[in-house]
């Protein structure tokens, strides 16, 4: 690559960074108040929010990770990118509910609606915050790796200091302009990887001619020298059938209860808005899952004919990229840059939240509105700080840690969004009860297998399902049977309302 | 606790996470995931909900008709899957192998779109403009000390 393409990449990739942080500025004059900065803000229609949960869902591990799994394993983490119509169904479900609470009084975070619904429990808030702040350090611990590797792959430049700088934009106009600002940038952020989504897939038919001659040339004696193995193009792919089993579960039953999904929610200007958020989360997230198959596609295509060799499968997408040319690279490398911004982004608004908000609340302390906005943006640049130097000692194990993220936070918000919004008879000492075996299992789920990473253990799990699938079912589990045990709360006949709704 | 018919479905709902997860703990995962459907079931009963009535026409479109194509994507995937094991496919559906193409077609594409523009064509049914305006009055209306609301607020 030309030294010139590669200065063109660079500039198309920081055009997407300083058109974020000019979005965080101008949004800075939106927030009016603390509620407004911390999410409470109930003023966004169902484009802006379809395509900021879109952006905020779609991380980085899904634009470099899941193309690289689609090139060496085949289709089995496709079943994880194509199960968008969960979207749909945790609004159907649990949409109206939730944004039904955010009339009662002021809902600005995950915990004021904990709050609601469980009559102020401390207990639950507490183990809430903890377990939403393990999955914000495993995400963002992610995503300031997925940066290094963007731009590790161009030039020959410090890590630490690549993320350094892409993370202290990223706080400047998270800390300026708060969940207003984040929503307003991932939108954007949004349009960007639609946009390269796109053009990939129109590249991908130009390259191959379309599926038939992927399956062709993996089914060759080249893909076979290439160590290509053609049983990934079937439904399940070349992993182990639990694989299959755990990445359908995970997004299906997790989408609804991903803190990216539930705060847009709350954000929506109406509840009747909802069915045509659907239609444009859905339709952008099929982009995006198209675009990550056809990336994967186009590896094992340009492998199994010799064109190209790669070693590294989490560096297909730049691989592919390069190959196709100037257009696609200056698309492709921003829509990289921007998965990671808008999920990046996300969780140091959440984290802030939790330390600011719901951390205090739980031990008892009020923290006045102003002072919370002043914690909340020291947290979240002490976050990022934090984020930085945790991806910087750890290496390749912070691309695993944020894997384990989107189980962790499903376990940690099933039990009181999904059961606790469906079922009236959900008590605050069952769901307490559920969220401390998640804490627990979480906690003895990721030990093991660091003990596993570093040759210290041989446990394998049952069936070879991944942990995080067992701790979900065991909160979930737990929440319920401990519930029926004991008595169900007095409710609020306002959130009586909003759950019959 | 008393037991009323979403108690009993919310206890179905732990029976099947415990079966769902048995399964694929034993190395039946593909019986796991049908298992899923149930509870996907469940719970798109339970979201009908309204004042204690479940809205079963709202259940069987969109959501039952995505379950069923879910269901039917599950079989033909593993059908094919297994029936062109260690070889190249006997044909093709759009360049794919048929194993893929079901998912393709009947876990990706058509359910998206379905639900997507499904929900749209029962929007009313699913919150009218009525219910969620008599609902933004009545939650903004006065409270009594113990909760309920003014008995004027009721009437």
């Amino acid at each position: 690559m030309s030294e010139s393409a590669k200065y063109l990449i660079l500039f198309s990739s920081f055009l997407v960074l300083a058109i974020s942080f000019g979005i965080g500025l101008w949004a800075k004059k939106k927030v009016t108040s603390p509620e407004a900065f911390f999410g409470g803000a109930k003023i966004f229609g169902p484009v802006t929010i379809g395509l900021a949960t879109m952006a905020a869902v779609g991380s980085a591990f899904a634009v470099v990770g899941v193309p690289g799994l689609v090139y060496s394993t085949g289709n089995t983490i496709l079943l994880f990118m194509f199960a968008a119509p969960a979207f749909v169904f945790g609004y159907l479900v649990i949409g109206k509910k939730l944004r039904g609470m955010a009339e009662i009084g002021t809902v600005a975070s995950l915990g004021d609606l904990s709050d609601l619904r469980f009559n102020h429990h401390r207990g639950i808030k507490l183990i809430l915050s903890i377990m939403l702040f393990i999955g914000c350090v495993m995400y963002l611990s992610a995503q300031v790796e997925a940066c290094a590797k963007l731009f590790e792959n161009l030039f020959d430049w410090n890590r630490f200091v690549i993320s350094a700088v892409i993370f202290t934009i990223l706080i400047a106009y998270t800390v300026i302009s708060g969940e207003i600002g984040g929503i307003l940038t991932q939108a954007f952020q949004g349009f960007v990887i639609v946009l390269a989504g796109l053009i990939f897939i129109i590249a991908f038919f130009t390259v191959t001619g379309g599926f038939g001659p992927v399956l062709e040339a993996i089914s060759g004696q080249q893909g076979a020298a290439a160590g290509l193995n053609p049983d990934s193009m079937t439904a399940w792919g070349s992993l182990p059938g639990s694989y299959s089993f755990a990445w359908v579960l995970l997004p299906t039953l997790g989408i609804m209860c991903q803190p990216q999904v539930l705060t847009r929610i709350l954000m929506l200007r109406s509840p009747r808005d909802m069915p045509q958020l659907s239609i444009y989360a859905v339709l952008t997230n099929m982009v995006a899952g198209m675009m990550v198959m056809a990336v994967g596609y186009c590896a094992i295509y340009l492998v199994a004919n010799g064109t190209l060799t790669i070693v590294d499968p989490d560096k297909a997408v730049f691989k592919v990229a390069d190959y196709l040319g100037i257009v696609a690279q200056l698309f492709v490398y921003p829509a990289v840059l921007a998965a990671a911004l808008s999920t990046s982004s996300l969780f140091l608004s959440l984290a802030g939240n939790i330390v600011s908000r719901d951390l205090p609340g739980s031990l008892g302390l009020k923290i006045k509105p102003a002072r919370q906005m002043a914690t909340s943006r020291i947290a979240m640049s002490v976050m990022g700080v934090l984020a930085i130097g945790f991806a910087a000692v750890s290496g390749d194990m912070v691309a695993i840690l944020g894997t384990y993220g989107f189980g962790t936070l499903t376990a940690a918000t099933f039990p009181i969004f999904i059961v606790g919004l469906l079922w009236k008879g959900a008590s605050s000492l069952g769901v307490m009860l559920g969220m401390l075996t998640a804490l627990v299992t979480t906690i003895g789920g990721v030990g093991i297998e660091m003990l596993k990473r570093f040759d210290l253990s041989d446990f394998a799990w049952p069936g070879g399902v991944p942990w995080y699938v067992f701790v979900m079912a065991a909160s979930v589990v737990v929440t319920i049977f401990a519930s029926l045990a004991t008595s169900g709360d007095k409710l609020d006949k306002r959130v009586e309302m909003a759950m019959d709704l | 606790m008393k037991f009323n018919v979403e108690t009993s479905l919310i206890t179905l709902s732990a029976v099947l996470w415990i079966m769902m997860v048995g399964l694929a703990g034993t190395g039946h995962w593909l019986a796991g995931l049908y298992v899923l459907l149930g509870l996907l079931l469940i719970y798109g009963v339970l979201g009908s909900s309204h004042k204690g009535r479940f809205d079963l026409k709202l259940v069987a479109f969109p959501a039952l008709v995505w379950i069923i194509m879910w269901a039917a994507a599950f079989w033909l995937g593993d059908h094919y899957a297994l029936a062109f094991a260690g070889q190249y496919p006997d044909f093709t559906i759009l360049g794919f192998h048929p194993s893929f193409a079901a998912i393709v077609v009947l876990f990706w594409v058509v359910p998206t779109l379905l639900m997507g523009f499904g929900f749209e064509m029962v929007k009313d049914r699913w919150l009218s403009q009525e219910r969620w305006d008599d609902f933004v009055r009545q939650v903004h209306e006065p409270m009594s000390e113990d909760g309920d609301r003014d008995k004027e607020g009721q009437a």
